[in-house]
Protein backbone atom coordinates (compact mmCIF):
# COMPACT_ATOMS: atom_id res chain seq x y z
CA UNK A 1 0.00 0.00 0.00
CA UNK A 2 1.48 3.23 -0.75
CA UNK A 3 1.55 5.89 1.26
CA UNK A 4 0.70 10.08 0.74
CA UNK A 5 3.97 10.84 0.39
CA UNK A 6 4.54 8.31 -2.49
CA UNK A 7 0.84 9.34 -3.95
CA UNK A 8 2.42 13.28 -4.18
CA UNK A 9 5.30 12.17 -5.39
CA UNK A 10 3.52 10.49 -8.64
CA UNK A 11 1.03 12.85 -9.06
CA UNK A 12 2.85 15.01 -11.49
CA UNK A 13 3.55 11.80 -13.79
CA UNK A 14 -0.49 10.96 -12.94
CA UNK A 15 -1.49 14.28 -14.56
CA UNK A 16 0.52 13.61 -17.52
CA UNK A 17 -0.54 10.57 -18.15
CA UNK A 18 2.53 9.73 -17.75
CA UNK A 19 2.75 6.17 -15.43
CA UNK A 20 2.75 2.58 -15.98
CA UNK A 21 -0.33 0.50 -15.53
CA UNK A 22 0.66 -1.03 -12.33
CA UNK A 23 2.29 1.95 -10.89
CA UNK A 24 -1.27 3.52 -11.90
CA UNK A 25 -3.64 1.11 -10.22
CA UNK A 26 -1.62 1.50 -6.63
CA UNK A 27 -2.49 5.39 -7.27
CA UNK A 28 -5.60 4.60 -8.01
CA UNK A 29 -6.36 2.36 -4.85
CA UNK A 30 -4.29 4.87 -2.80
CA UNK A 31 -7.34 7.42 -4.26
CA UNK A 32 -9.53 5.08 -3.48
CA UNK A 33 -9.45 5.17 0.53
CA UNK A 34 -7.73 8.86 1.06
CA UNK A 35 -9.69 11.61 0.67
CA UNK A 36 -6.87 14.39 1.50
CA UNK A 37 -5.28 12.82 -1.65
CA UNK A 38 -8.29 12.59 -3.76
CA UNK A 39 -9.07 16.56 -2.70
CA UNK A 40 -5.64 17.46 -3.92
CA UNK A 41 -5.88 15.56 -6.88
CA UNK A 42 -9.06 17.56 -8.19
CA UNK A 43 -7.87 20.59 -7.32
CA UNK A 44 -4.42 20.27 -8.95
CA UNK A 45 -6.25 18.81 -12.02
CA UNK A 46 -8.29 21.40 -12.07
CA UNK A 47 -5.54 24.35 -11.68
CA UNK A 48 -3.97 22.45 -14.83
CA UNK A 49 -7.36 22.80 -16.69
CA UNK A 50 -7.24 26.71 -16.02
CA UNK A 51 -3.77 27.78 -16.75
CA UNK A 52 -4.06 25.93 -20.16
CA UNK A 53 -7.26 26.93 -21.08
CA UNK A 54 -7.49 30.89 -19.71
CA UNK A 55 -5.44 32.00 -22.76
CA UNK A 56 -3.58 33.74 -19.96
CA UNK A 57 -0.19 35.66 -20.99
CA UNK A 58 -1.88 36.23 -24.82
CA UNK A 59 -0.62 40.10 -25.52
CA UNK A 60 -3.92 41.32 -26.35
CA UNK A 61 -3.29 43.26 -29.36
CA UNK A 62 -0.31 43.00 -31.87
CA UNK A 63 2.72 44.33 -30.54
CA UNK A 64 3.34 48.03 -30.41
CA UNK A 65 4.36 50.25 -33.20
CA UNK A 66 7.18 51.70 -31.31
CA UNK A 67 8.44 47.89 -30.03
CA UNK A 68 8.42 46.72 -34.12
CA UNK A 69 10.02 49.99 -34.99
CA UNK A 70 12.83 49.36 -32.15
CA UNK A 71 13.48 46.04 -33.60
CA UNK A 72 13.84 46.72 -37.02
CA UNK A 73 16.23 49.60 -36.43
CA UNK A 74 18.45 47.04 -34.46
CA UNK A 75 18.04 44.52 -37.34
CA UNK A 76 18.63 47.39 -39.75
CA UNK A 77 22.32 48.55 -37.17
CA UNK A 78 23.27 45.22 -37.22
CA UNK A 79 26.45 44.51 -39.53
CA UNK A 80 26.53 41.05 -40.94
CA UNK A 81 30.35 40.89 -39.82
CA UNK A 82 29.56 41.50 -36.29
CA UNK A 83 31.37 38.58 -34.07
CA UNK A 84 28.17 36.64 -33.71
CA UNK A 85 27.91 35.63 -36.79
CA UNK A 86 30.30 32.72 -38.10
CA UNK B 1 25.48 -12.29 -19.62
CA UNK B 2 25.29 -9.86 -22.73
CA UNK B 3 24.35 -10.67 -26.13
CA UNK B 4 27.29 -11.53 -27.27
CA UNK B 5 30.29 -13.67 -25.54
CA UNK B 6 32.35 -11.75 -22.78
CA UNK B 7 36.35 -12.86 -23.72
CA UNK B 8 39.03 -12.63 -20.94
CA UNK B 9 41.88 -12.65 -23.38
CA UNK B 10 42.98 -10.77 -25.98
CA UNK B 11 43.96 -6.98 -24.67
CA UNK B 12 47.58 -5.71 -25.57
CA UNK B 13 49.41 -5.92 -22.28
CA UNK B 14 49.60 -1.56 -22.68
CA UNK B 15 46.16 -0.94 -22.98
CA UNK B 16 45.31 -3.44 -19.68
CA UNK B 17 47.24 -1.44 -17.91
CA UNK B 18 45.95 1.70 -19.31
CA UNK B 19 42.65 0.50 -17.74
CA UNK B 20 43.38 -0.80 -15.18
CA UNK B 21 45.36 2.35 -13.82
CA UNK B 22 41.86 4.06 -14.42
CA UNK B 23 39.45 2.10 -13.82
CA UNK B 24 40.75 -0.51 -11.53
CA UNK B 25 40.12 -3.57 -13.73
CA UNK B 26 39.78 -3.94 -17.62
CA UNK B 27 35.60 -2.95 -17.82
CA UNK B 28 33.53 -5.56 -19.02
CA UNK B 29 31.89 -3.25 -22.00
CA UNK B 30 35.75 -4.00 -23.70
CA UNK B 31 35.80 -8.07 -22.87
CA UNK B 32 32.50 -7.78 -25.71
CA UNK B 33 34.08 -6.27 -28.14
CA UNK B 34 37.25 -8.64 -28.23
CA UNK B 35 35.53 -10.30 -31.90
CA UNK B 36 37.51 -7.07 -32.77
CA UNK B 37 40.57 -6.64 -30.74
CA UNK B 38 41.88 -3.70 -32.82
CA UNK B 39 38.82 -1.63 -32.41
CA UNK B 40 39.37 -1.89 -28.92
CA UNK B 41 42.70 -0.53 -28.81
CA UNK B 42 41.49 2.09 -30.93
CA UNK B 43 38.69 2.99 -28.15
CA UNK B 44 41.22 2.89 -25.28
CA UNK B 45 43.70 4.83 -27.14
CA UNK B 46 40.62 7.50 -27.17
CA UNK B 47 39.37 7.18 -24.42
CA UNK B 48 43.62 7.78 -22.80
CA UNK B 49 44.11 10.56 -25.22
CA UNK B 50 40.73 12.52 -24.50
CA UNK B 51 39.54 11.26 -20.84
CA UNK B 52 42.71 9.93 -18.75
CA UNK B 53 45.28 12.45 -20.40
CA UNK B 54 45.62 16.06 -19.26
CA UNK B 55 43.90 18.40 -21.83
CA UNK B 56 42.52 21.94 -21.28
CA UNK B 57 39.23 20.41 -19.27
CA UNK B 58 40.38 19.02 -15.90
CA UNK B 59 39.72 15.40 -15.50
CA UNK B 60 36.83 15.68 -13.20
CA UNK B 61 35.10 18.08 -15.51
CA UNK B 62 35.45 15.73 -18.30
CA UNK B 63 34.36 12.93 -16.03
CA UNK B 64 31.26 14.80 -14.93
CA UNK B 65 30.53 15.52 -18.88
CA UNK B 66 30.44 11.58 -19.14
CA UNK B 67 28.12 10.94 -16.03
CA UNK B 68 25.44 14.07 -16.87
CA UNK B 69 25.40 12.40 -20.93
CA UNK B 70 25.00 8.66 -19.36
CA UNK B 71 22.30 9.91 -17.13
CA UNK B 72 20.68 11.59 -19.84
CA UNK B 73 20.63 8.93 -21.92
CA UNK B 74 19.45 6.94 -18.81
CA UNK B 75 22.08 4.79 -19.26
CA UNK B 76 23.39 3.15 -15.21
CA UNK B 77 27.00 1.17 -17.03
CA UNK B 78 29.09 3.83 -17.22
CA UNK B 79 27.83 6.28 -14.01
CA UNK B 80 28.33 2.90 -11.76
CA UNK B 81 32.09 2.32 -13.46
CA UNK B 82 32.62 6.53 -13.64
CA UNK B 83 31.78 6.77 -10.03
CA UNK B 84 34.59 4.31 -8.58
CA UNK B 85 37.17 6.34 -10.68
CA UNK B 86 36.22 9.81 -9.62
CA UNK B 87 36.26 8.38 -5.97
CA UNK B 88 40.04 7.40 -7.11
CA UNK B 89 40.23 11.48 -7.91
CA UNK B 90 39.72 12.12 -4.77
CA UNK B 91 35.49 13.48 -5.64
CA UNK B 92 32.84 11.96 -2.95
CA UNK B 93 30.16 9.64 -4.14
CA UNK B 94 27.25 12.15 -2.84
CA UNK B 95 28.59 14.74 -5.43
CA UNK B 96 28.47 12.08 -8.61
CA UNK B 97 25.57 10.93 -7.49
CA UNK B 98 24.19 14.63 -7.59
CA UNK B 99 25.67 15.24 -10.80
CA UNK B 100 23.55 12.13 -11.92
CA UNK B 101 20.52 13.36 -10.41
CA UNK B 102 21.12 17.07 -11.11
CA UNK B 103 23.77 19.05 -11.55
CA UNK B 104 22.46 22.24 -10.17
CA UNK B 105 22.38 20.68 -7.20
CA UNK B 106 26.17 19.83 -6.84
CA UNK B 107 27.54 22.34 -6.04
CA UNK B 108 29.70 22.91 -8.82
CA UNK B 109 31.37 26.81 -9.98
CA UNK B 110 29.18 28.31 -12.29
CA UNK B 111 31.17 27.73 -14.83
CA UNK B 112 31.29 24.32 -14.28
CA UNK B 113 27.03 23.85 -14.12
CA UNK B 114 27.14 25.84 -17.47
CA UNK B 115 29.56 23.13 -18.68
CA UNK B 116 27.03 20.56 -17.66
CA UNK B 117 24.24 22.30 -19.31
CA UNK B 118 25.48 22.91 -22.80
CA UNK B 119 26.51 19.21 -21.94
CA UNK B 120 23.31 18.14 -21.50
CA UNK B 121 21.68 20.33 -24.37
CA UNK B 122 23.98 18.99 -27.25
CA UNK B 123 23.11 15.77 -25.80
CA UNK B 124 19.03 16.05 -26.31
CA UNK B 125 19.10 18.44 -28.81
CA UNK B 126 21.59 18.40 -31.04
CA UNK B 127 19.59 19.09 -34.04
CA UNK B 128 18.53 22.75 -32.24
CA UNK B 129 21.55 23.18 -30.61
CA UNK B 130 23.66 26.46 -32.13
CA UNK B 131 26.50 28.86 -31.80
CA UNK B 132 24.15 29.99 -28.65
CA UNK B 133 25.28 27.56 -27.15
CA UNK B 134 28.67 27.76 -27.64
CA UNK B 135 28.31 31.65 -26.81
CA UNK B 136 27.56 31.00 -23.25
CA UNK B 137 30.21 28.55 -22.56
CA UNK B 138 32.34 31.65 -23.74
CA UNK B 139 30.95 33.80 -21.43
CA UNK B 140 31.52 31.16 -19.13
CA UNK B 141 35.19 32.34 -19.91
CA UNK B 142 35.90 28.63 -21.63
CA UNK B 143 38.16 28.69 -24.43
CA UNK B 144 37.91 27.38 -27.81
CA UNK B 145 40.03 24.06 -26.77
CA UNK B 146 38.20 23.38 -24.10
CA UNK B 147 35.10 23.80 -25.93
CA UNK B 148 36.19 21.55 -28.54
CA UNK B 149 37.04 18.80 -25.70
CA UNK B 150 33.33 19.31 -23.98
CA UNK B 151 31.93 17.92 -27.15
CA UNK B 152 34.43 15.57 -27.65
CA UNK B 153 33.37 14.46 -24.22
CA UNK B 154 29.71 14.53 -25.21
CA UNK B 155 30.33 12.52 -28.85
CA UNK B 156 32.57 10.05 -26.83
CA UNK B 157 29.81 9.55 -24.30
CA UNK B 158 27.42 8.47 -26.85
CA UNK B 159 29.52 6.06 -28.66
CA UNK B 160 30.20 4.33 -24.98
CA UNK B 161 26.76 4.27 -24.32
CA UNK B 162 25.51 2.99 -27.56
CA UNK B 163 28.33 0.06 -27.59
CA UNK B 164 27.35 -0.77 -24.04
CA UNK B 165 23.33 -0.81 -24.63
CA UNK B 166 23.85 -2.61 -27.94
CA UNK B 167 25.97 -5.54 -26.31
CA UNK B 168 23.38 -5.46 -23.01
CA UNK B 169 26.55 -5.28 -20.80
CA UNK B 170 26.00 -5.70 -17.69
CA UNK B 171 27.58 -3.00 -14.96
CA UNK B 172 31.10 -3.98 -13.54
CA UNK B 173 30.24 -2.41 -10.26
CA UNK B 174 26.86 -2.58 -8.78
CA UNK B 175 25.07 0.44 -10.24
CA UNK B 176 24.11 3.44 -6.96
CA UNK B 177 21.11 4.55 -9.20
CA UNK B 178 19.61 2.83 -11.99
CA UNK B 179 17.28 4.72 -13.93
CA UNK B 180 13.88 4.17 -13.20
CA UNK B 181 11.84 1.71 -14.82
CA UNK B 182 13.81 1.29 -17.72
CA UNK B 183 17.06 -0.86 -16.15
CA UNK B 184 19.91 -1.15 -17.84
CA UNK B 185 18.88 -1.46 -21.18
CA UNK B 186 15.56 -0.41 -22.19
CA UNK B 187 13.62 -2.78 -25.03
CA UNK B 188 12.46 0.79 -26.22
CA UNK B 189 12.13 4.18 -24.14
CA UNK B 190 9.41 5.34 -25.66
CA UNK B 191 9.05 8.91 -23.99
CA UNK B 192 13.24 9.25 -25.50
CA UNK B 193 12.51 10.61 -29.16
CA UNK B 194 14.77 9.65 -31.55
CA UNK B 195 13.51 12.27 -33.81
CA UNK B 196 13.58 16.10 -32.74
CA UNK B 197 9.58 17.49 -32.20
CA UNK B 198 9.98 19.73 -34.73
CA UNK B 199 10.86 17.03 -37.36
CA UNK B 200 7.57 15.23 -36.23
CA UNK B 201 5.21 18.48 -37.88
CA UNK B 202 3.05 17.42 -39.99
CA UNK B 203 2.39 20.71 -41.43
CA UNK B 204 6.10 21.90 -41.67
CA UNK B 205 5.43 21.55 -45.89
CA UNK B 206 2.55 24.36 -45.40
CA UNK B 207 4.37 26.81 -43.41
CA UNK B 208 2.95 30.18 -44.38
CA UNK B 209 6.27 32.22 -43.17
CA UNK B 210 8.26 30.43 -45.74
CA UNK B 211 8.36 32.41 -48.75
CA UNK B 212 8.51 35.99 -46.33
CA UNK B 213 11.67 33.91 -44.34
CA UNK B 214 13.18 33.40 -48.27
CA UNK B 215 13.07 36.61 -49.36
CA UNK B 216 14.61 37.91 -45.85
CA UNK B 217 17.77 35.22 -46.31
CA UNK B 218 17.99 36.50 -49.86
CA UNK B 219 18.48 39.96 -48.66
CA UNK B 220 15.29 42.00 -48.59
CA UNK B 221 15.87 42.84 -45.13
CA UNK B 222 12.72 44.74 -44.44
CA UNK B 223 10.44 41.90 -45.32
CA UNK B 224 11.45 40.54 -41.48
CA UNK B 225 9.77 43.58 -40.24
CA UNK B 226 6.02 41.47 -41.42
CA UNK B 227 7.75 38.29 -39.47
CA UNK B 228 7.72 40.41 -36.14
CA UNK B 229 4.16 41.71 -36.83
CA UNK B 230 3.13 38.61 -37.02
CA UNK B 231 4.69 36.57 -34.32
CA UNK B 232 5.54 39.42 -31.69
CA UNK B 233 2.53 38.46 -29.56
CA UNK B 234 3.52 35.15 -29.43
CA UNK B 235 7.13 35.88 -28.62
CA UNK B 236 6.05 38.09 -26.13
CA UNK B 237 4.17 35.41 -24.40
CA UNK B 238 6.69 33.10 -24.33
CA UNK B 239 8.93 36.01 -22.71
CA UNK B 240 6.66 37.16 -19.97
CA UNK B 241 6.01 34.18 -18.66
CA UNK B 242 9.88 33.74 -18.17
CA UNK B 243 11.15 36.67 -17.42
CA UNK B 244 8.18 37.96 -15.31
CA UNK B 245 8.22 41.58 -15.91
CA UNK B 246 6.30 43.28 -19.16
CA UNK B 247 8.97 46.11 -19.47
CA UNK B 248 12.17 42.92 -19.42
CA UNK B 249 9.82 41.28 -21.47
CA UNK B 250 9.40 43.88 -24.45
CA UNK B 251 13.96 43.81 -24.32
CA UNK B 252 14.05 40.13 -24.91
CA UNK B 253 11.19 40.45 -27.45
CA UNK B 254 14.07 42.60 -28.94
CA UNK B 255 16.50 40.48 -28.16
CA UNK B 256 15.18 37.28 -29.75
CA UNK B 257 13.85 39.24 -32.91
CA UNK B 258 17.48 40.38 -33.39
CA UNK B 259 18.91 36.69 -33.09
CA UNK B 260 16.55 35.31 -35.05
CA UNK B 261 17.43 37.38 -37.82
CA UNK B 262 20.77 36.73 -37.13
CA UNK B 263 20.77 32.77 -37.43
CA UNK B 264 18.01 33.05 -40.15
CA UNK B 265 20.45 31.74 -42.51
CA UNK B 266 20.39 28.69 -40.67
CA UNK B 267 16.94 27.90 -40.73
CA UNK B 268 16.37 25.20 -43.41
CA UNK B 269 12.58 24.94 -43.15
CA UNK B 270 12.83 21.04 -40.61
CA UNK B 271 10.70 23.17 -38.06
CA UNK B 272 7.69 25.83 -38.56
CA UNK B 273 9.78 29.30 -38.79
CA UNK B 274 7.19 30.23 -35.32
CA UNK B 275 8.29 27.07 -33.71
CA UNK B 276 11.87 27.92 -34.61
CA UNK B 277 11.46 31.15 -33.15
CA UNK B 278 9.68 30.39 -30.04
CA UNK B 279 12.97 28.58 -28.84
CA UNK B 280 15.36 31.12 -30.00
CA UNK B 281 12.94 33.16 -27.70
CA UNK B 282 12.90 30.83 -24.92
CA UNK B 283 16.20 30.53 -24.79
CA UNK B 284 17.20 34.53 -24.54
CA UNK B 285 14.78 34.65 -21.44
CA UNK B 286 16.32 31.87 -20.28
CA UNK B 287 19.70 33.80 -20.76
CA UNK B 288 18.31 36.40 -18.77
CA UNK B 289 16.86 34.98 -15.75
CA UNK B 290 19.64 32.52 -15.40
CA UNK B 291 21.59 35.00 -14.16
CA UNK B 292 19.21 35.53 -11.15
CA UNK B 293 20.45 34.44 -8.07
CA UNK B 294 16.90 32.49 -7.06
CA UNK B 295 17.05 30.85 -10.70
CA UNK B 296 19.26 27.74 -9.40
CA UNK B 297 19.51 27.90 -5.97
CA UNK B 298 18.20 24.37 -4.51
CA UNK B 299 17.45 25.57 -1.09
CA UNK B 300 13.77 24.94 -1.16
CA UNK B 301 14.06 21.74 -3.08
CA UNK B 302 16.03 20.01 -1.03
CA UNK B 303 12.99 19.83 1.44
CA UNK B 304 10.00 18.38 1.18
CA UNK B 305 6.90 20.08 -0.12
CA UNK B 306 3.99 19.40 1.78
CA UNK B 307 1.12 20.43 0.30
CA UNK B 308 -1.44 23.05 2.53
CA UNK B 309 -5.11 24.14 2.15
CA UNK B 310 -6.69 20.89 0.97
CA UNK B 311 -10.07 21.90 0.30
CA UNK B 312 -12.71 20.47 -1.79
CA UNK B 313 -13.51 22.69 -4.95
CA UNK B 314 -16.43 23.67 -6.36
CA UNK B 315 -16.71 20.66 -10.12
CA UNK B 316 -16.89 23.70 -12.35
CA UNK B 317 -14.18 26.14 -11.08
CA UNK B 318 -13.90 28.30 -14.47
CA UNK B 319 -17.70 29.04 -14.40
CA UNK B 320 -17.13 30.94 -11.33
CA UNK B 321 -15.19 33.73 -13.00
CA UNK B 322 -15.43 35.67 -16.34
CA UNK B 323 -12.98 34.39 -18.95
CA UNK B 324 -10.92 37.81 -18.98
CA UNK B 325 -10.96 37.65 -14.29
CA UNK B 326 -9.67 34.00 -15.17
CA UNK B 327 -7.14 34.84 -17.48
CA UNK B 328 -5.96 37.88 -14.82
CA UNK B 329 -6.04 35.52 -12.24
CA UNK B 330 -3.88 33.10 -13.47
CA UNK B 331 -1.47 35.46 -14.65
CA UNK B 332 -1.13 37.36 -11.43
CA UNK B 333 -0.73 33.96 -9.40
CA UNK B 334 1.54 32.63 -12.09
CA UNK B 335 3.88 35.44 -11.52
CA UNK B 336 4.00 35.16 -8.41
CA UNK B 337 5.58 31.89 -8.16
CA UNK B 338 9.57 31.44 -8.03
CA UNK B 339 11.35 31.91 -11.18
CA UNK B 340 12.62 28.40 -11.20
CA UNK B 341 9.18 26.68 -10.52
CA UNK B 342 7.35 29.10 -13.06
CA UNK B 343 9.84 29.09 -15.78
CA UNK B 344 9.24 24.71 -15.41
CA UNK B 345 5.51 25.58 -15.15
CA UNK B 346 5.53 27.88 -18.36
CA UNK B 347 7.64 25.47 -20.71
CA UNK B 348 5.26 22.22 -19.82
CA UNK B 349 1.78 23.59 -19.06
CA UNK B 350 1.36 26.62 -21.71
CA UNK B 351 4.58 26.09 -24.31
CA UNK B 352 3.42 22.60 -23.88
CA UNK B 353 6.86 21.42 -24.03
CA UNK B 354 7.53 17.70 -23.99
CA UNK B 355 9.41 16.87 -20.52
CA UNK B 356 12.37 15.69 -22.58
CA UNK B 357 12.52 19.11 -24.37
CA UNK B 358 12.02 21.07 -21.27
CA UNK B 359 14.47 19.72 -19.42
CA UNK B 360 17.14 19.69 -22.12
CA UNK B 361 16.33 23.39 -22.61
CA UNK B 362 16.83 24.16 -18.58
CA UNK B 363 19.77 21.79 -18.75
CA UNK B 364 18.07 19.64 -15.91
CA UNK B 365 17.39 16.08 -15.50
CA UNK B 366 14.09 14.68 -16.35
CA UNK B 367 13.25 13.44 -13.13
CA UNK B 368 14.85 17.25 -11.69
CA UNK B 369 12.32 18.73 -14.15
CA UNK B 370 9.60 16.77 -13.23
CA UNK B 371 10.08 17.85 -10.02
CA UNK B 372 10.48 21.35 -10.47
CA UNK B 373 7.18 21.08 -12.56
CA UNK B 374 5.30 19.63 -9.97
CA UNK B 375 6.19 21.99 -7.07
CA UNK B 376 5.44 24.88 -9.34
CA UNK B 377 2.06 22.95 -10.14
CA UNK B 378 1.24 22.61 -6.23
CA UNK B 379 2.45 25.89 -5.32
CA UNK B 380 -0.05 27.46 -7.27
CA UNK B 381 -2.94 24.91 -7.09
CA UNK B 382 -2.41 26.04 -3.05
CA UNK B 383 -2.48 29.75 -4.37
CA UNK B 384 -5.74 29.11 -6.60
CA UNK B 385 -7.69 27.62 -3.08
CA UNK B 386 -9.67 30.91 -2.25
CA UNK B 387 -10.96 31.60 -5.43
CA UNK B 388 -11.89 27.99 -6.26
CA UNK B 389 -12.84 26.39 -3.13
CA UNK B 390 -16.13 25.65 -2.33
CA UNK B 391 -16.35 28.22 0.53
CA UNK B 392 -14.17 30.59 -1.64
CA UNK B 393 -15.31 30.27 -4.95
CA UNK B 394 -16.40 33.40 -6.88
CA UNK B 395 -14.83 35.73 -4.50
CA UNK B 396 -11.42 37.86 -6.31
Amino acid sequence: MISCRDFITELGSLLDDDVASEIREQLEAHLAHCSTCQVLYDSTRKTLRIVTESGSFEYPEPISEPLVSKVMDRIRSWEPDDPVRK
Amino acid sequence: MGFLAEVDEGLSAENLATLKRNFGLAPRVYHAQMLRPDLVEAQVELLEKLLFNKGALSRVQKEFILLTVSAANDNSYFPALHCQTLQFLGVKAEQSQQVLIDHHGANLSDADVALLDFARRLAAKGRSFTDLDVESLRRSNFNDEQILEAVLMVGLTQLLNCIQMGLGTEPDFKPRIVFPLKELNPPVAPERQMIEPELADDFVADDPDLEIVARVQNGETEAFEELVRKHGRRVYRSLLGIVGSAEEAEDALQDAFLKAFQHLSRFEGRSRFSTWLVRIAINTGLQRVRSRKEFDSLDEENEEFRPRNIQAWTDTPEDCYSREELKRLVEREVMKLPGKYRVALMLRDLEELSTEEAAATLGLSVPGLKARVLRGRLMLRESMVQYFSKAGAGKS
